[in-house]
């Protein structure tokens, strides 16, 4: 390790294994190493990939969280289409009905208003829309899960392009080191030092509103956390002997990255993937929340969102079901990021 | 020990410090109790006080530089011009006490009643001339109102070809004001009304420096009220100003106003009695359609689409009238926006401007471009012929905010329904980007809006000659800009107003060159116990002045 | 030390640099006139005001003439209050956001504490399965999300606290109690992780051989070295609670800065978006700094030399 940095802006990349195991307060110091448990450790090496997945499956809010992401990326795909409404298509005579499903009455679902009419009697509306309606009359249970599909899209292509840059450039930085590492290293130090919403916010100003923009302002400063750990993770396998190992043998640079490198990064770089995502789902919905979002009648859960707070009074199901799914969906992802931390980290592994 | 005692110290100095630094309008504000006690009922007589909300703080409060309702509301309020806006929409002289005119009506003298400053000192006409020539010098955003009233060098001062000094405005002695127009304007009393021609005192304006009407303190006023309090981004106080000229009619002894961002608190404070009148948006009208507070307010404001004239199938009359009819206004007006709205068939909205016989604009030239779907779509298979194509993509311009959203998402859905082959892509930018899109005109549509800037017809038709600032769009027709021009100088009001009617006809009838969408109305809760709350179309839209509580 | 520090303050001092200068450019590409009855100026009229403001000067003169100002803390006038200072804007809508942030930041680091805390010793029962589900909630809930609910379900339904005027005292409770959502579940989450660790921990297990009673133990061992590492969370929560004000003032009505960041943006009054831009930067800067120096001297075990390889 080169120099320690205590605080990142990012707490999620110090743990605190990564601290030097110096005389602590109480002047205990650590074992020293033991070369022989070393390799018994590096032994199970072909089996970890096996290894974490038993650990990921034992962990029950892990499990769970990914079949309901599962399920919940399935609905944002076939959701849109499991009725006969398009997520655009308007039908002004049933503007704003509250939801209402057979057989689900006793859950809310019973086409009641606030006030506690129902407003498929009154107004003599044969179908039912199962999440309601928004004042164009357009069905909300398409636009719901067209917009976790939009919202899951732009998460996942900006976690995606974070992921990519992050690794090349800390991959780069890493593996040079030197003059370059030290220059790669102030650019991001700089970078950190930027509030990153709010140059989002400047950037999806000037740009065009659109899905593009959005994916674009958030990989602006995005990478950095990426970056960081990719190169960490880098510095202290370059040390190891395979790796000094296959140099000696003559493998090239990109080859030495490629096959060896990279691999054995994975696990951080999954987690770190993994927490991104939910990061981004909140700042797309936050765009959008603060009216700096998608181009209409294209909708995302934070679209649905802020259309369902203006009218939370009047109409509470508009902004109450894009908020169940939005949460359902980072909780999702944070539980499975957690447990696959859990799963992937070599402390763990004993 | 020392740092402990440090910490001891420093802890609650600084909470204080910040609790003192955060502005709570209700902290130690003996008004807001007996601001409560003035709903209070059956006592007899009720004490005069009112609490109003706005949605927004006040921009400025310098007349020369104000432009917003917000801020023309509180300055109609405070002061008084040469003219004022009465219980119907007219205006009457009110700082003039008496108005003369040459036999061209090219020159104004105005004598000006007794009436002080809040300070003491009285309201000269140097008061005028110096507020009026401030405009100017200042490049004032509304400095093109004494371009529109006529006055002399107006023009050429904006243009700067000449100096502020040479403006046709003249103090002849402290109660004696000369105002020379270039031309006579039919116009002129009814744009004296506006904040723009208040008048500043300048020994006062000057004192105050860079602080003039940042302050409640740092503003005078000559009005009706006076403007005793207010709290940034809170609201603001007007009282009884019983040094006013009329005081004897004006019954209100105090005015709240509390800044309410969001729609739905608002309606909650208004449950609660804190405030007794607020807006409803849309959302929040179901709810309280049936209120007996409830009320529905037109306004003069007007939404239309703008077509590209040099879009070579949007200059195409048929596809135009196809589109202004393929719009059902009814559905936007009652399910969409439900905020008060009006459809709308004419670019002059109903219900302000009466002809000199009193019939309402609206009646005289009725619905002009209303179809049904089925019209619609024959006219536009009658374009496509004449332009040779059996599709077309266009986009449309809008503003980011809610409303215009909103609208833009409904043309959308009808214009695709309802003509067979359209196809439109919505554009949302931020608003200023929007104008900007426009002035370069660099759109295919564009919902635009637009709001009176005085009580006249005139003021919705000059701005589609060829060439105008607002044109905006390219369109050009001789006849109308000939039309304008009569209309401009004629000083026979029946004979202008028939020119009027007829400038409308050829925008729309003729030429269908824009798509008048609706007129915008205002949803209130207001307090029943309020009389006489008096709204105007134009310029400021709250006067007080006749205010009482029952 | 000494070097260290004058090292990280130069570091701030380039960050904050790079942040002036690439927001001024940025303003530069934003469309349209901050003016703000844009609706019927005219050229003419737009060029008045152009030269009035200095933006009809070439972009690197404003510029200089912008960082000029700025050294002596000149951050220019708003477009949309005229004759208001940025300055003074700032000035007035600091405070409301100061107090519902700190109140958030305090509160919730507390309450995040002791959940922690309480979750880890008491590890795997019923009361740390309950914090940590709390945690999780605070965490993935966007804070606008669980704003909206407050104030619909505490607000609204029940009518217990303001809804969203900034009255008295009470109205600061529904605010500072969103922002707190997510330093809770943060902060707790940390703690109790920490906890954990320094649990099992072979200095722990010696203080117990020696015969400390437990909660001797607790205070003076385990809770003490778990919570010097939440230092360094510090700068994620003020990251967090800087995010928050900007919808949270709007749900509330809190007349603060980020109440009047998101009204610039839509009205583009560059000068009041570029001041917030840069107190936000700079605060956030500051905290940075701030928390490595103080993690430096709290933890013997980092070593602020520099440079020095481990």
């Amino acid at each position: 390790m080169t120099t320690i940095q205590p605080n990142d802006g990012d707490f999620k990349n110090l743990r605190s294994q990564d601290r030097p195991a110096e005389p602590s307060v109480d002047l205990f110091v650590p074992k020293p190493l033991d070369a022989t448990v070393r390799e018994e450790l590096a032994a199970p090496a072909p089996t970890f990939w096996k290894e974490a997945r038993e650990r990921l499956f034992k962990n029950k809010g892990a499990v769970v969280s990914l079949v309901l992401l599962i399920i919940l990326g399935a609905m944002s795909l076939i959701g849109p289409s499991m009725n006969e409404f398009t997520y655009r298509e308007q039908h002004i005579p049933h503007s704003n009905l509250p939801p209402k499903v057979a057989g689900l009455e006793w859950l809310g679902f019973d086409g009641k208003d606030v006030n506690g009419v129902d407003q498929y009697a009154q107004r003599g509306v044969e179908t039912n829309y199962w999440f309601g309606t928004d004042e164009f009359g357009r069905d909300l249970w398409t636009r719901v899960w067209k917009g976790t599909q939009i919202s899951l899209f732009i998460a996942l292509v900006a976690a995606f392009l974070d992921l990519v840059i992050g690794v090349i450039y800390g991959g780069i930085s890493a593996y040079y080191g030197g003059r370059i590492d030290n220059v790669m290293q102030r650019i991001i130090e700089i970078l950190t030092g930027i509030p990153n919403l709010i140059v989002i916010i400047l950037f999806i100003l000037i740009l065009e509103p659109g899905i593009r923009s959005i994916i674009l302002a958030m990989i602006i400063t995005g990478w950095v956390g990426m970056a960081r750990v990719v190169r960490g993770q880098m510095l202290q396998l370059k040390g190891q002997e395979f790796v000094l190992a296959s140099r000696t043998l003559g493998a090239s640079d990109s080859r030495l990255m490629r096959k060896h490198l990279l691999p054995n990064v994975m696990g951080p770089i999954i987690v770190t993937v993994m927490f991104t995502i939910p990061t981004a789902i909140f700042f797309e919905a936050f765009l959008s929340f603060i009216g700096l979002g998608l181009q209409a009648p294209l909708a995302s859960l934070g679209v649905l969102i802020e259309d369902g707070y203006d009218a939370i009074r009047s109409f509470p199901y508009k902004l109450l079901i894009p908020a169940v799914v939005i949460s359902l969906v980072m909780i999702c992802f944070n539980l499975l990021a957690d447990g696959l931390r859990d799963a992937l980290d070599p402390k763990m592994r004993k | 020990m020392n740092k402990k005692w440090v910490y001891r110290f420093m802890a609650p100095a600084a909470a204080a410090l910040i609790l003192a630094g955060c502005n709570f309008s209700g902290s130690g504000d003996e008004a807001s109790g007996d601001s409560e006690g003035g709903s209070a009922e059956g006592d007899g007589n009720s004490a005069q006080v009112i609490t109003l909300s706005e949605q927004s703080d006040i921009p400025t409060m310098d007349s020369t530089k104000a432009h917003d309702s917000i801020a023309f509301n509180v300055l109609n309020n405070i002061n008084e011009g040469l003219y004022r806006q009465n219980e119907s929409n007219d205006v009457e002289p009110a700082m003039a006490e008496k108005h003369d005119k040459n036999e061209d009506e090219t020159v104004h003298t105005f004598t000006l009643r007794e009436q002080n400053w809040s300070n003491g000192e009285p309201v000269t006409a140097q008061d005028f001339e110096y507020a009026w020539k401030r405009v100017m010098r200042e490049a004032g955003p509304y400095n093109y109102m004494l371009v529109t009233a006529g006055i002399k060098n107006a023009e050429a001062i904006m243009n700067e070809e000449k100096d502020a000094d040479e403006l046709g405005v003249k103090a002849i002695d402290e109660k004696t004001l000369e105002v020379t127009l270039e031309a006579p304007n039919p116009l002129f009393e009814t744009l004296l009304a506006f904040a723009t021609f208040l008048p500043q005192n300048q020994a006062f304006v000057e004192e105050q420096g860079d602080q003039y009407a940042l302050e409640a303190e740092n503003v005078l006023s000559n009005g009706p009220f006076k403007f005793t309090g207010w709290q940034q981004e809170q609201g603001w106080t007007l009282e009884k100003n019983e040094d006013y000229w009329d005081a004897e009619n004006v019954k209100l002894d105090k005015a709240e106003f509390v800044v309410v961002k969001d729609p739905q608190s608002g309606a909650n404070l208004y449950e609660t009695e804190k405030v007794d009148r607020v807006k409803l948006t849309s959302s929040l009208v179901d709810q309280y359609k049936d209120n007996d507070g409830f009320t529905n307010e037109k306004a003069s404001g007007i939404v239309f689409l703008r077509f590209n004239h040099n879009h070579e199938v949007l200059s195409n009359v048929n596809i135009r009238r196809a589109v202004n009819m393929a719009i059902d206004r009814d559905g936007l007006a009652d399910v969409i926006l439900k905020d008060g709205s009006t459809p709308l068939y004419g670019v002059v909205p109903e219900g302000f401007y009466t002809s000199p016989e009193g019939t309402d604009y609206r009646e005289l030239n009725g619905d002009i471009n209303k179809g049904t779907a089925e019209e619609a779509k024959k006219f536009w298979e009658k374009g496509l012929e004449e332009t040779g194509i059996d599709s077309l993509t266009v986009s449309l311009n809008i503003a980011d905010t809610d409303e215009m959203k909103k609208v833009g998402e409904y043309l959308q859905a009808q214009l695709e329904d309802n003509l067979p082959g359209f196809k439109l892509e919505l554009k949302a930018v931020p608003f200023a980007q929007r104008l900007e899109i426009e002035k370069a005109i660099e759109y295919d549509l564009s919902l635009s809006t637009w709001g009176p800037d005085y009580a006249d017809p005139m003021t919705y038709l000059d701005m589609w000659v060829d060439g105008s600032s607002a044109n905006r769009m390219d369109y050009s027709n001789p006849k109308l800009d000939e039309l304008v021009a009569e209309a401009r100088t004629d000083t026979d009001l029946s004979n202008r107003y028939k020119t009027l009617l007829e400038i409308e006809k050829v925008l729309l009838e003729e030429d269908a060159a824009v798509a008048p969408l609706y007129q915008r109305g205002n949803t209130y809760l207001t307090r029943q116990s309020i009389e006489n709350l008096v709204i105007h179309p134009a310029g400021a839209d709250l006067s007080l002045k006749w205010a009482s509580v029952k | 030390m000494k070097r260290y520090l004058i090292q990280r303050f130069a570091y701030a001092l380039i960050t904050l640099f790079i942040i002036v200068t690439a927001t001024f450019l940025l303003m530069q590409l934003l469309p349209g006139t901050p003016y703000s009855n844009a609706e019927k100026l005219t050229e003419s009229q737009r060029a008045i005001l152009d030269a009035k403001y200095g933006l009809d000067k070439p972009v690197a003169i404003q510029y200089i003439t912008y960082i000029g100002n700025l050294v002596q803390g000149d951050l220019g006038y708003s477009f949309q209050y005229q004759g208001r200072t940025v300055m003074s804007m700032i000035g007035d809508r600091i405070g409301p956001s100061a107090l519902i942030g700190l109140q958030g930041l305090v509160f919730g680091t507390i309450i995040g504490l002791v959940l922690g805390i309480i979750s880890a010793l008491r590890h795997n029962t019923a009361v740390d399965y309950v914090s940590v589900t709390i945690a999780v909630l605070g965490m993935s809930i966007p804070s606008f999300v669980f704003a909206a609910l407050l104030q619909y379900y505490i607000g609204v339904k029940l009518g217990w606290l303001p809804v969203a005027l900034w009255e008295n005292y009470q109205s600061t409770i529904l605010p500072s109690l969103a922002l707190s959502v997510t330093v809770i579940a943060t902060v707790a989450r940390f703690i109790r992780s920490e906890m954990l660790e320094v649990l099992g921990q072979d200095y722990v297990t010696t203080a117990r051989a020696k015969g400390l009673n437990e909660s001797g133990v607790i205070w003076k061992h385990v809770i003490r070295n778990a919570l010097i590492p939440v230092v360094t969370m510090l700068g994620p929560l003020a990251v967090s609670i800087m995010t928050g004000t900007l919808v949270i003032e709007k749900i509330f009505g809190v007349p603060g800065l980020g109440e009047q960041f998101t009204l610039s943006i839509l009205v583009l009054d560059y000068s009041v978006i570029m001041g917030i831009t840069l107190l936000y930067s700079a605060l956030f800067i500051f905290v940075v700094f701030f928390v490595d120096v103080l993690y430096g001297l709290l933890d013997p075990r980092i070593d602020l030399k520099g440079g020095s390889k481990a």
